[in-house]
């Protein structure tokens, strides 16, 4: 039994994490119907921001949250409306393309931290970082709870933002009906901008929250780009309480898998999930729970 | 004539590309060598560590009057850690470049496919990391290794565990890598020779951030030790969290340089305490040089230099001894002055022989180090011991709960 | 027309006797993995530049075509030349479930499937390791030490995936295809069976795909999971190839290959070793800034926008046609 309760402490506290990058994943994935699969690749940015402040002004990661979630904001920002907005008016076969130049910024942008940083190893190394609480005999990792917290924290804020400002209803607006929202005087480019923007600072929170406990090398993004998508799935396109929802249940989902089948089919289990509800639950869990 | 204008167009970029690359480059009184590394890519740390050790080697042989008064040049060339792209890199090295021989690689595949080429074009061939067995065992002549193969690594810790910990249950963990899976595997067999029980062996994919669950599954089993094949940052996360959940073996052992790096002291912290680990290399190790190396890497570079390095940087001497006392630059005396290595570098004595199912392979030992007061000792073989063995280990008290 | 049929006839008689003139085995070599990615972007084109159907899975194919011949000779014993015509048949068995589960799904749900599929074969084959030696991997020593025969087979069989797509297209099937892509519910409509049209795109492109990692397996010698189920390194270099070159053109996929691989083993070597060291070590950047500036400028690839790039360089000629 305690086996089977520290598997899913461990699970859902990953899954705070994991949240957050899904969540920047839904948006804008709702909004603009593409896939990003540059995204892990931003977290990795934000990473290297945290790292920097940390190690030249020992700026705690949670501090250091302040600074890289308006970077990457910006950063989104400038790659949506310079790189990803241009191609709306490209005429091409494929309507792919947009997901295509997110590989090549992808690849531009790991390139440019080798570069930068060599392919070394960098981790913050914090007070906190191994430190742990028991209730019981269950252990709690102190920085995961914080993590999920603040994931918490932030998704909360998210939902007020969609739910009762107007950038945000435009934003849910534009998601769920492009044309109609620019029938109705809405800036559909600007919207697109801000969403890309938001989308990154939530994946940047999620590096900073990481970087305690994790570390750090210019190729980390692709995994987690690629759980961005299961959890984008298995909440809905453009569902934020999907997206929390996905994260939750992937993480409880990987530690099951972990502890009962085998380490080496961790990542597997989440690739299962994925494909049986693409196939047989499409739309996700947004439609079990209709918001 | 669109499609056609297209073509010449095709045909006009394959013929630059061919132009382009016929250029001779032989320059006069220099010795060419081939070096073949993953630059970029995942792979791509060790690589840079490996070309900045060939680089310092370079530098301090040339500087000591080169090779017989001619300059050593090496051809430090990128695979990307792709076995197509390694093939590509032998291919222009010995056909264009016309190196006298080759050195490097590093993971399996690529060292496979580049080892493939030279042996069909009879080029010598120095492997300096590439760690499958079948890279020596498959007959290859002009192919000679200097690390030992990954099923080797753990011998130094049999001993150990048939003398001192003799334990009656293990787990093993291990990344889902050639190195890992194989050294897995090897010491799995070893635990079947002596009559261990093995409760668990399980793979990862490396890069995982919560080890938590299958740490879990090896405290419900009890181990007596546990084995694990990690590189750094993972071998910090499973230690750290080992702490987290208070899994207390008698041992843990690692099983590769992941354990043996400052790295894994910083990140691990004391979760680091009292891990005992196996190692081909350690700056501490009594070979004439190694701890200047470490020294001069660490003062040139920053940053701190494992096992991967040292090969490099041993493997660059070998060649400019090689080099030194072939009789001629064919390859057939390069080979023949290969085989008759036999000299002591940074990484231990060097020497090709054949034994077992392996040919041209050094026999380097392997070594257990432990982490003593935040300080890397060598505790095995006890003759050459910096300071005795710590065991039984307090494992709560040591992580000050 | 006419002009274009000599033009193709003299390219492919050029390339014939490339190996003849050209003895180098570096260059010999470097055609060789052309034509692997002549053969992979071109299947990779019919299905996705043609039928519509944007996979980002297409290293499953190859990888269980290079698979099949590798496990041909370490559990059977026989020689893995058989692979060459079995692996393209069990890549198509593979693709037949594949399109199963994906072809319930459109857009980028679909490659968002194709590129779940991916990840989970190269997991499935790093740990079943009885069948596939995990990622110990599986090694073959190659049958010919001349680069011929493998040059003649990979330029024989990136010739045939040309041909055969070319008269697919020319065929009712193409106008299938291309009607699916364009508005898959009109096509419906009109009573074509979307779902069986776009499972064989997939599966003459599983076929080819197949062939072509049988082949890898051949020549290289070496396989393991990470490289034959590369999601970066095969799926998506796929698309990329046939993007770079043009979709949905015939010979794009293969002016991509030239280009994609020409270039990074360009700028790998510094030029040949022409330009100073420092330049190898961008090639990987410079390769993702060739695909934002492709796409950018040129998103229908280099065939797709021959005429743009033509007014650029050949005003005149271009002009005139």
């Amino acid at each position: 039994m305690a086996v089977f309760i520290q598997t899913m402490v461990a699970g859902v506290l990953i899954g705070g994490v994991y949240s957050l990058i899904g969540i920047g994943m839904t948006l804008i994935m709702g909004v603009m119907g593409i896939i990003n699969l540059a995204h892990g690749q931003l977290m990795m940015v934000s990473m290297y921001i945290t790292y920097v402040l940390y190690h030249y002004l020992h700026l705690d990661p949670y501090v250091s949250l302040f600074i890289a979630m308006p970077a990457l904001f910006f950063l989104g920002c400038l790659l949506q409306k310079y790189f990803l907005n241009p191609l709306i008016k490209v005429d091409s076969v494929l309507p792919e393309n947009q997901v295509l130049m997110t590989v090549g910024i992808g690849i531009v942008l790991t390139e440019i931290a080798r570069f930068i940083f060599t392919s070394d190893y960098k981790a913050v190394k914090t007070p906190y970082s191994s430190a742990a609480f028991f209730i019981g005999s269950i252990s709690f990792s102190v920085p995961m709870c914080i993590a999920f917290l603040i994931a918490l924290l932030f998704t909360a804020i998210l939902f007020w933002f969609l739910l009762k400002t107007d950038l945000g209803r435009a934003i849910r607006a534009t998601a769920q009906d492009k044309e109609a929202a620019t029938l109705m005087g809405i800036d559909s480019e600007k919207i697109t901008i801000i969403t890309f923007g938001i989308g990154s600072a939530l994946v940047a929170s999620a590096g900073c929250l990481l970087m305690p406990i994790f570390y750090l090398f210019p190729d980390i993004g692709g995994p987690f780009t690629l759980k961005a998508f299961v959890i984008t799935i298995l909440g809905g396109l453009g569902s934020t309480v999907g997206a929390i929802v996905g994260g939750v249940v992937l993480g409880i989902a990987e530690s099951l898998g972990a502890t009962y089948i085998g380490m080496g089919y961790k990542e597997m289990v989440g690739f299962v999930i994925f494909v049986l509800v693409l196939v047989f639950l499409p739309g996700g869990l947004k439609r079990l729970t209709k918001i | 004539m669109k499609k056609s204008l297209m073509l010449w167009g095709l045909l006009l970029a394959l013929s630059f590309f061919l132009v382009g690359g016929s250029q001779p480059v032989q320059a006069s009184g220099t010795i060419k060598v081939g070096i073949v590394l993953p630059l970029t890519g995942k792979m791509a740390k060790f690589g840079e560590m490996e070309k900045q050790s060939f680089e310092m080697a370079l530098a301090e042989i040339n500087a000591a009057g080169g090779i017989n008064g001619k300059k050593l040049e090496l051809l430090i060339e990128d695979t990307t850690g792709r076995p197509e792209v390694g093939r590509s890199v032998a291919e222009k090295l010995i056909t264009k470049d016309k190196v006298v021989m080759i050195g490097g690689g590093y993971s399996s595949s690529v060292t496979y496919a580049v080892a493939g080429v030279c042996q069909q074009n009879q080029v010598p061939f120095l492997v300096n990391t590439g760690s499958a067995d079948k890279i020596t065992s498959s007959g290859w002549d002009y192919i000679y290794r200097l690390n030992p193969p990954v099923s080797k690594y753990a011998s130094a810790v049999e001993s150990l565990l048939t003398e001192v910990i003799k334990p009656k249950t293990v787990a093993i963990l291990h990344e889902n890598s050639l190195f890992g899976s194989k050294g897995a595997k090897s010491f799995a067999k070893l635990c079947k020779k002596f009559g261990y029980q093995v409760v668990l062996n399980e793979g990862y994919e490396n890069g995982g951030i919560d080890y938590k669950p299958v740490l879990i599954k090896v405290k419900q089993k009890n181990p007596d030790i546990i084995y694990m094949i990690s590189y750094v940052m993972d071998a910090s996360l499973l230690m750290k969290q080992a702490k987290e959940l208070k899994l207390t073996p008698k041992m843990f052992i690692g099983g590769a340089a992941g354990f043996t790096m400052p790295e894994f002291r910083e990140n691990a912290g004391k979760a680091s305490e009292k891990v005992i680990s196996a190692t081909l290399w350690h700056q501490i190790l009594p070979f004439p040089g190694a701890m200047d190396y470490y020294k001069k890497f660490k003062q040139r570079f920053h940053k701190d230099v494992d096992y991967h390095g040292a090969e490099a940087y041993s493997a660059c001497y070998v060649i400019a001894d090689v080099l030194k006392r072939t009789k001629s630059l064919k390859n057939t005396d390069i080979k023949a002055a290969l085989a008759a290595t036999d000299m002591m570098t940074v990484f231990g004595p060097v020497k090709f022989t054949t034994w077992g199912k392996l040919k041209n392979q050094n026999k380097a030992n392997t070594y257990v180090v432990q982490w003593i007061d935040g300080k890397l000792e060598l505790v095995w073989p006890a003759k050459l011991a910096t300071k005795p063995l710590v065991y039984p280990v307090d494992w709560l008290q040591t992580w000050g709960y | 027309m006419k002009k274009g049929n000599l033009t193709v006839g003299i390219f492919a008689l050029l390339l014939l006797l490339f190996p003849l003139v050209v003895r180098s085995s570096y260059y010999q070599h470097l055609l060789i993995i052309i034509f692997i990615w002549v053969i992979i972007g071109s299947s990779w084109n019919l299905l996705a530049g043609y039928a519509g159907q944007v996979s980002f899975g297409h290293a499953i194919f190859f990888g269980v075509g290079a698979y099949t011949a590798g496990i041909l000779v370490t559990k059977l014993g026989v020689s893995a030349w058989w692979g060459m015509l079995l692996g393209g048949f069990i890549a198509m068995a593979v693709a037949l479930f594949v399109g199963w589960v994906c072809f319930r799904l459109r857009g980028p749900y679909f490659a968002l499937a194709t590129l779940a599929g991916g990840e989970i074969f190269r997991l499935i084959a790093i740990n079943w390791e009885s069948l596939t030696e995990g990622m110990v991997g599986i090694l073959i020593i190659p049958t010919f030490k001349s680069k011929l025969p493998y040059y003649y087979l990979s330029f024989g069989l990136a010739a045939a995936c040309i041909l055969a797509i070319h008269l697919i297209m020319r065929s009712k099937w193409g106008y299938y295809f291309v009607s699916i892509r364009e508005d898959q519910d009109a096509a419906e409509s009109m009573g074509i069976n979307t779902n069986r049209y776009k499972n064989i795109a997939l599966l003459v492109s599983a076929f080819f795909t197949g062939l072509a990692g049988a082949f890898y397996m051949n020549y290289m010698g070496f396989i393991d999971p990470d490289v034959v189920f590369s999601l970066h390194y095969i799926s998506i270099m796929a698309i990329l190839v046939g993007i770079v070159g043009g979709v949905a053109t015939i010979m794009g996929p293969a002016v991509g290959a030239v280009v994609m691989v020409g270039l990074q083993e360009t700028f790998r070597s510094s030029f040949f070793g022409l330009a100073p060291q420092w330049v190898s070590e961008g090639h990987a950047i410079v390769f993702g800034l060739l695909v934002i500036f492709v796409i950018m400028f040129m998103a229908n690839g280099i065939v797709g926008d021959w005429n743009k790039i033509s007014r650029l360089f050949w005003r005149r000629k271009a002009v005139r046609t």
